[in-house]
């Protein structure tokens, strides 16, 4: 697993009601950190509200962690160039990601690469 | 004689073909005056959402530092709230924590991170979600249904008709939008909806005011906005069937998945 270093990003409240970016508040994400999860991929799930991947990854002692990565709606993948075929199980992938702000394994995706650092995702 | 008979029968058979002939040309001639808004449209502030679905808008105005106070207008955070109103959004953001949902109603479908399709006919326009979410917005001149008729759904009973190249639709019974889901404004079911749409340039904007005396101290006034985004080749219906959004106590969080699915 690489840990990038963390955006400077400005904490600026955009929204005076609940910011419901997806279906839900972002705030359960630290957006002011980027970091990056490598792995196997055990399952995609093509779901709604949200589609999510299964990683398993080792942590420093070399145990192995499943992480759950939250992705968008199947519309906004289709439209992006996501398929339910983009990722299969046993697929090795990079997953960049804000982290759960509680530290469990898990976060939103900021962009998924192959093996090869190719993007995952047709090419629209 | 046996001639003008003939020709009275043969004119008793024609008149109904002759009569549905002058409706079709009617109803063409109808169809083609109307405006025609083709395409997938989303709300503008969601354009280029990404797979993370994060909307470009909301990095934009962290970086820039500006404030983004027309995202999502319709979940209530600019409304003028009543003492009333204001109890229900404390409510409704206390009870927040982890709470899933079933889809986003009205009117939050009309501001939501979905696609949506207009298909316009003479009697009613259809505003089409991709989360099985549809509006049926009559515009056939019928008036609302009288009140012993109608019932608080998380739609709503919709009636229309044309101003020029304006839709206006005017909606009651709504169910407390909030009830439905979590980001949505806790209005009343007394509420009165009105939306005026029309095509600007690429754009389709509504101009949207709404009267609940239960929950608004005046006239609510907001703005939606939608263009058409990338990507989008076809309208797929797809139910909420996976929702992991939970709380452990401090967060939401994600729930780990169900092996199930």
């Amino acid at each position: 697993m690489i840990i990038r270093p963390a955006w400077a990003l400005a904490l600026v409240l955009v929204c005076v009601a609940p910011p419901a970016q997806a279906h839900h508040s972002m705030a359960m994400f630290d957006q002011q950190h980027e970091m990056t999860v490598s792995g196997t991929v055990r399952e995609f799930q093509w779901s709604n509200p949200h589609a999510y991947i299964q990683v398993v990854s080792k942590d420093d002692q070399g145990k192995d962690v499943e992480w759950s990565m939250e992705m968008g709606s199947p519309m906004y993948l289709y439209a992006r160039g996501w398929r339910p075929s983009s990722l299969k199980p046993g697929s090795k992938v990079n997953v960049t990601i804000y982290p759960l702000r509680n530290g469990h394994p898990g976060g939103v995706v900021l962009g998924v690469t192959d093996a090869n650092g190719q993007t995952i995702g047709k090419k629209l | 004689m046996r001639l003008a008979i003939a020709a009275l029968a043969l004119a008793a058979g024609a008149c109904p073909v002759l009569a549905q002939d002058t409706q079709s040309e009617t109803r063409t001639e109808k169809f083609a005056e109307l405006p025609y808004w083709p395409g997938y449209w989303v709300s503008e502030y969601q354009a280029g959402t990404t797979i993370g679905g994060i909307a470009p808008s909301i990095l934009e105005a962290r970086e820039n530092g500006t404030p983004l106070t027309n995202f999502m207008s319709l979940n209530g955070g600019q409304a003028p709230w009543n003492e009333e109103g204001r109890r229900r959004v404390a409510k409704v953001r206390e009870i927040a924590k982890g709470r899933k949902a079933a889809g986003w109603g009205f009117p939050m479908m009309m501001n939501a991170a979905t696609p949506l399709q207009f298909l316009i006919t003479p009697e009613e326009v259809l505003i089409v979600n991709s989360y099985n979410e549809v509006r049926h917005v009559y515009t056939d001149g019928r008036p609302m249904p009288d009140m012993v008729d109608l019932w608080p759904t998380v739609t709503g009973t919709s009636i229309g008709h044309w101003e020029g190249d304006t839709l206006v639709i005017e909606t009651v019974m709504v169910k407390t939008p909030s009830d439905y889901f979590h980001g949505a404004p806790p209005l009343s079911e007394d509420a009165h909806y009105v939306e005026r749409i029309h095509l600007d340039g690429d754009r389709l904007v509504s101009d949207v005011t709404i009267d609940d005396p239960t929950t608004l101290s005046e006239t609510w006034h907001t703005t939606v906005s939608w263009i058409r985004d990338e990507g989008f080749d076809r309208m797929v219906q797809i139910d909420w069937d996976n929702d992991r959004t939970g709380y452990d106590g401090d967060f939401n969080t994600i729930e780990p998945p169900d092996e199930g699915k």
